[in-house]
């Protein structure tokens, strides 16, 4: 993969879990009434969030070059389990 | 001078009249999407319409694409995955003849436009936590607890893991419309560069095959982009559909 590759993935990966915390707080303060302090905390938490999908992401590239990992048997026939 | 963005713009073609307040139209987004259905049904079709055992150019093209994503599925989520394999199949073939078609110069990209790969990651994710939710029932929430976390912990990172679970559509659909849409508006800007060049007149003039050259060079950039995304899309929408299979660990 590309720099701008991972560079993009990465980002996006951590955009995501600011968005999906800030939501989640925001839509607590919607139904409980508090208003800043669930979008403050869902902010934090969206951030954590954001920082575990980029370590995963990174994890992910490193382990990709030893390969052979292959969880579950496949690797049948062309036919192996189609149906 | 046009602005780079206005290639996203939707146009109506056909328009249908209103329900309540929302028109109902053919755009040009939806011309497209009809478009790419239609360049796979017809070259599925002919690569499906004389098998034989020794399969001739267009059977070994079809072929070669479903080993492709069936391997790709079978690697991420072993071989209870291959019941999704419709839904993978499909996923990366829209994806990847969107892509391709938006790379025809004026033709309208429709994976640039995030409420389109926002569904698409939506259908994924919503495909997940209903299997997992059917088929493990309230095992399936053992994705959020990780092991071999302290107790006074487990609640702090069960929410993050949420989170991120939560995250996962937005992610997937965000990396897909954020690399066609930067890389159209790249390639839109080089080109623009080249008339404006060639409008200075001049000496200036001379320079105008430079932006020319880098043009032509992020054209084959961003084929391989277009190709490259849709396999990335394919290859999460399996690793998340593993988590609905085996939601262990």
């Amino acid at each position: 993969m590309s720099g701008l590759g991972k560079a993009l993935r990465f980002s996006a990966e951590f955009i995501a879990g600011v968005i999906a915390g800030a939501g989640v707080g925001w839509a607590l303060d919607q139904v409980a009434g508090t208003s800043p302090w669930g979008m403050i905390v869902g902010l934090v938490l969206g951030f954590c969030a954001g920082m575990l999908n980029i370590m995963r992401a990174a994890g992910e590239l490193n382990r990709k070059p030893r390969s052979g990992r292959s969880p579950g048997d496949g690797r049948g026939g062309p036919d192996d389990g189609a149906r | 001078m046009a602005s780079p963005v206005e290639q996203f713009e939707i146009k109506e073609i056909v328009s249908f009249g209103t329900i309540g307040d929302a028109p109902l139209a053919l755009t040009n987004s939806g011309l497209y999407m009809l478009v790419v259905v239609g360049l796979i049904l017809g070259v599925m079709s002919i690569a499906t319409r004389n098998v034989a055992l020794i399969p001739n150019r267009w059977q070994a093209f079809g072929e070669t694409l479903y080993e492709f994503v069936a391997n790709m599925l079978r690697d991420a989520a072993g071989k209870e995955g291959m019941t999704f394999f419709p839904l993978v199949f499909s996923l990366f073939l829209f994806v990847l003849v969107a892509n391709l078609v938006g790379m025809v110069p004026t033709a309208f990209t429709i994976t640039s436009h995030i409420i389109v790969t926002f569904a698409l990651a939506m259908l994924v994710i919503g495909t997940v936590v209903i299997y997992g939710l059917v088929k493990h029932g309230t095992h399936f929430f053992g994705l959020f607890v990780p092991s071999g976390v302290p107790g006074w912990l487990l609640p702090f990172i069960t929410l993050i893991e949420v989170i991120s679970f939560l995250s996962r559509p937005i992610s997937l659909s965000l990396r897909l419309f954020a690399n066609m849409l930067a890389g159209h508006i790249a390639l839109n800007v080089f080109a623009t560069f080249i008339v404006s060049l060639l409008g200075a007149g001049g000496l200036v003039a001379v320079l105008a095959p430079l932006p020319l050259l880098m043009t032509f060079a992020m054209v084959g950039f961003e084929i391989f982009v277009a190709a490259l995304q849709a396999y990335v899309f394919a290859v999460l929408t399996c690793i998340y559909l593993n988590d609905a299979l085996h939601p262990g660990h």
